[in-house]
């Protein structure tokens, strides 16, 4: 009992032979995510036209984003073959280290105006944002968590323990602040227990509650310029230099895309600056403004099929913790998308939160290739055939 | 151990029915947002894409180059000079750098950094907008600025255009100046097509032209980036017409002789305030207008500092202000012109009528004394008026009373603006049972109203006023509006607007009335009450004013101004009403031995006629105080 309960790789599965194992693998889940990490890259090869230097020289949005890309891959080939049942093993001391993480990053993390959300890592001189990797580390705990409760999935104790899980985390993350991410908590926590087979009602109960909370989210814990941006979001016109400023230039840059867009690097919406944080948050906008409809339905489609396919490997899993762990996956990358694209388009608030492999920003997309990573060593590692 | 591992479990951890709902809520958030880019880019691309051009385009005002300002006879009075000035756009100017940017500049420019700061902060645009920290920068100073443009982002310097007022303070008070639109009067002016760093005439003409001289700006379209900066040029919309040039009724020449006889006369009588203006009679051009103490209007155009502006500020002469139109004094014995004419006309008086004057005149208590405390015994109208009797006219004032003469004075033009062509004219006081009831409740004493006849009490009139009104005597009774710009001239000099009189009435008077006041007014001079002018070879007609104001002394003398107003004769006959050049002197505060403003008046007119002899008596304008001890 205790530690290692776990005993990975069955006799059977380890001597497989390569041929077979690979058979699992899931490419097109891989060539979708590539996909769209090469639209980032596109992306910021615009902007860094934008900034005046060579798109090519060290140090631009570009350069910076190749080289995440580069990391990336390696983590993503990493977690693939890395057998992720270990993370069974080690949940606890990852929720451990995902809590020491994000202590970490307040005691000692630099950001906008008095946040401190990013850590620079030492040698390589890089900062790191450790909130977007409590996002799966969250999911692997969680995982663990509700695949060992398989018998009390229907007591109102599983949905409990989970959110107590989920609470120093959001706690620490808020105290950031950074109200997206504790937002993307949130929904991967629901997605999860919705797809563990959590009662509905509960469920649907605590949602209730959580409706119930907003006024006091809202008179307490919210800061001033969150509830402007969240206003502003109502109507952008009421402040158009100010809070509204983003929402209305977002808008007008995806609108004056048109059907086809302007062309890559001829948006005027990103290299005359009348949308800020283009390579960040409202990447999308100048996506939409570039490219066109036809540019973001393509973006659309390879975020579908990403989904399909990640939610194929969550079936696929004869492990729950397997399934649980890619419904986690996914209700991630969806939540991610409705609310930063929705923003941008001007359906959802500005929360601040990253457009899954486009936007800008290595954290955000190491976490998403560890987490596709780990998927595909759910799926070489299972002896379910194939569906 | 592995439990979860056994096929028969495994089956219970997939929901099938929630992987059919996960998969319905991708289709849903990928349709929902599909939807809305329909409608954004497909339905509504046509009006983002307008939004979008507009973000980017802008309609910029090219200058126009300003109007100059000509005298009489053709001198240029104002020119356009290049010169150099730094502005601030403070929405470039990073809040965090500001204070070393700010240092710096101040560094450069040999400014205050509290100064550059409060500059900033009196902008009364927005924060894209620039906002003038110095004009008339040296060309090194400018260059150095340029060459360290990086170190001081949101500094702009930029080549422009300033007015030289190449007369320098001559011409101030009619000219005046251009300065910075206030935050009060910009949103009016930007509707107009005004930029908030404009300069706009502030003063004189540069104000009361303000239209004519600007011009009309160019518009450009130009792209620019989301801080205002112009990336390019796209095209020209309209062209920059010049401003139109104005031609002054005032020539170099007389407006320097006005002024060194006004300057003369101030300083001899020690004191720094007075006026003196001329007018053609005839047409109502003015033909020299002084006022001093003035200001340079150069100090404007410079950019004036703090240091001048608070020296200028601080004068109780109030060097700002044309004491000509914008100040409103007692007019004094000049206002018996009023009283005289309406008693004659009103049938109280024949010309030969006699009135006695004697020491006082007596209402219950009250005794209103004759300046000398004797009187003369019996005068008719032209002897009351050239020994300028305060009895005789207490008792004219008496027969017509206080609305008769409100009416007179009303028509000679006293209690309303001239309507001269520049700005800050106030209207003076004409004092009624009207006014007084609604003033202060009650109705005129009647030692009031025969104050209102010889120009004291409530009586307060401009010099100009003053001077229109005898400029209608010398006419024969056309009250005419002083004009200062004798012509608009389009930039190739064709003429725009010529000059025309505009008369503000005939006055109701009968031209044998106004002989007989003709008449008084030169017995003035040869009665001697102004010394030595009948010795002139000129006839100079006209009237002094000696007007108490203000508290009283130890003695329980009162402070006094003088006045002289007068008109010579063309033709030497004092019946005609062919004068050409009439004038009014005025000396605040003067409190000297004899009139002040009558030995002004003699040094102007012996300049302006090249009088060679010397009538001038200084040892009048001795301080000392014309009661005579």
């Amino acid at each position: 009992m205790g530690v290692l309960r776990a005993e990975p790789a069955r006799l059977g599965a380890a001597t497989r032979a390569v041929g077979t194992a690979w058979r699992t693998y899931d490419w097109q889940l891989s060539v979708y995510a590539l996909m769209l990490m090469t639209f980032g890259l596109v992306m910021a090869y615009s902007n860094s036209v934008h900034d005046g230097s060579s798109p090519l020289a060290m140090g631009t949005t570009f350069t910076r984003g190749v080289m995440w890309s580069g990391i990336a891959v390696v983590v993503f080939a990493a977690a693939t073959a890395f057998d992720y049942k270990w993370l069974k093993t080690f949940a606890w001391p990852l929720y451990g280290l995902n809590l020491g993480l994000l202590v970490l990053s307040l005691a000692i993390g630099t950001g906008v105006g008095n946040s401190s959300r990013w850590i620079t890592i030492p040698i390589i001189g890089m900062q790191f944002q450790f909130s977007e990797l409590a996002k799966i580390l969250m999911i692997i705990v969680l995982a663990r968590f509700l695949s060992a409760r398989e018998a009390r999935l229907d007591s109102l104790s599983t949905i409990l323990g989970a959110g107590l899980l989920m609470a120093p985390v959001v706690v620490l993350v808020m105290l950031q602040p950074d109200l997206g991410t504790a937002l993307v908590l949130f929904a991967i926590v629901a997605g999860m227990l919705f797809m563990s087979g959590a009662s509905i009602r509960w469920l649907a109960v605590l949602a209730a509650a959580a409706v119930a909370f907003v006024p006091v989210a809202w008179n307490f814990i919210l800061h001033d310029y969150q509830k402007a941006r969240l206003l502003s979001f109502l109507d952008p016109a009421s402040d158009p230099q100010g809070s509204g400023y983003h929402l209305l230039q977002s808008q007008i840059a995806v609108g004056a895309g048109g059907l086809l867009g302007k062309g890559l690097t001829n948006g005027t919406q990103n290299q005359l600056d009348f949308l800020p944080v283009q390579t960040t948050d409202f990447v999308f906008a100048i996506l939409a403004e570039e490219l066109g409809f036809v540019g973001a339905l393509v973006v659309f489609a390879l975020f579908a099929a990403l989904l399909w396919r990640v939610l194929a490997s969550a079936w696929r899993s004869r492990d729950p913790f397997g399934t649980l762990f890619g419904a986690g996956l996914a209700s991630l990358i969806l939540f991610q998308l409705l609310v930063n694209v929705g923003m941008v388009i001007g359906i959802m608030p500005i929360t601040g939160i990253p457009l899954p492999f486009i936007t800008h920003g290595g954290a955000s997309l190491i976490t998403l290739a560890l987490g596709l990573g780990i998927l595909q060593s759910v799926n070489l590692r299972q002896t379910r055939a194939e569906w | 151990m592995n439990d979860s591992l056994l096929p028969n479990e495994t089956v219970r951890s997939r929901r099938p029915m929630r992987f059919l709902a996960f998969g319905v809520a991708i289709a849903v958030v990928v349709g929902a947002l599909t939807t809305r880019l329909v409608f954004l880019q497909i339905q509504q691309a046509p009006r983002f894409e307008a939004l979008a051009q507009a973000n980017m385009t802008a309609s910029v005002s090219v200058p126009s180059t300003r109007g100059i300002v000509y005298d009489r006879s053709g001198h240029a009075l104002v020119q356009n000079i290049p010169t150099w000035s730094v502005k601030i756009r403070p929405a470039d100017l990073p809040y965090p750098q500001r204070d070393a940017v700010v240092a710096r500049l101040a560094d450069l420019l040999g400014m205050k950094s509290t100064d550059i700061n409060a500059r900033i902060e009196a902008n009364p645009g927005s924060r894209f907008d620039l906002v003038r920290i110095k004009s008339d920068v040296d060309e090194s100073t400018a260059r150095l600025i340029a060459e360290e443009g990086l170190k001081l982002p949101g500094v702009e310097v930029t080549a422009e255009s300033r007015r030289d007022y190449i007369y320098g303070p001559l011409f101030s008070q009619v000219i005046g100046y251009t300065g910075a639109i206030g935050a009060p009067q910009l949103a009016d002016l930007e509707a107009k097509g005004y930029l908030p760093d404009d300069p706009i005439g502030q003063a004189g003409v540069e104000s009361s032209y303000e239209t004519a001289l600007r011009g009309v700006y160019g518009q450009q379209q130009v792209e620019r980036d989301a801080t205002g900066r112009v990336i390019r040029v796209l095209q020209t919309t309209s062209v920059p017409q010049p401003g139109q040039s104005l031609v002054l009724s005032i020539d170099v020449k007389e407006q320097q002789y006005a002024q060194q006889a006004l300057e003369w006369g101030l300083k001899t009588a020690g004191v720094q305030r007075g006026v003196f203006a001329v007018m053609n009679p005839q047409t109502g051009e003015i033909l020299a207008l002084v006022s001093l103490p003035t200001y340079d209007a150069n100090d404007f155009a410079r950019g004036i500092t703090d240091a001048q502006m608070r020296a200028y500020l601080s004068n109780k002469d109030t060097p700002f202000l044309d004491h000509a139109i914008a100040e409103q004094y007692p007019p004094g014995s000049t206002y018996k012109l009023v009283t005289g004419t309406g008693a004659l006309q009103d049938k109280k008086l024949t010309p030969t009528t006699e009135v006695l004057s004697k020491p006082f005149v007596q209402i219950g208590p009250d005794k209103y004394w004759e300046w000398n405390r004797a009187g003369w015994g019996p005068l008719t109208i032209t002897e009351g008026f050239g020994r300028s009797s305060d009895t005789f006219f207490y008792q004219v004032s008496a027969m017509l009373g206080i609305e008769r003469l409100a009416y007179w004075a009303k028509e000679f033009g006293f209690g309303a603006l001239t309507g001269i062509d520049l700005p800050g004219e106030v209207a003076g006081l004409v004092p009624s049972n009207q006014w007084k009831q609604d003033t202060f409740g009650q109705a005129i004493f009647p030692g009031e109203t025969l104050q209102a006849g010889i120009g004291q009490g409530f009586d307060v009139s401009t010099p100009l006023q003053v001077l229109n009104a005898y400029a209608a005597l010398a006419n024969g009774g056309k009250l005419y509006q002083p004009q200062v710009v004798r012509e608009i001239k389009a930039a190739d000099g064709t003429v725009v607007r010529a000059f025309t009189p505009h008369l503000i009435r005939k006055l109701p008077v009968s031209a044998a009335n106004l002989v007989t006041m003709r008449l008084a007014a030169r017995r003035v001079a040869t009665i001697r009450h102004t010394y030595n002018v009948v010795d002139m070879p000129i006839i100079v007609m006209g009237k002094t004013g000696t007007a108490e104001y203000g508290v009283k002394d130890a003695q329980g003398r009162l402070p006094y101004h003088n006045w002289y107003v007068g008109f010579v004769s063309k033709s030497g006959d004092v019946r005609k009403p062919d004068s050409q050049l009439a004038f009014v002197s005025f000396v605040y505060g003067a409190d000297t031995v004899g009139n002040a403003a009558t030995e002004i008046a003699k040094y102007y007119l012996q300049l302006h006629y090249g009088i060679k002899k010397d009538y001038r008596i200084p040892s009048l304008l001795v301080r000392g105080n014309f009661y005579g001890d």
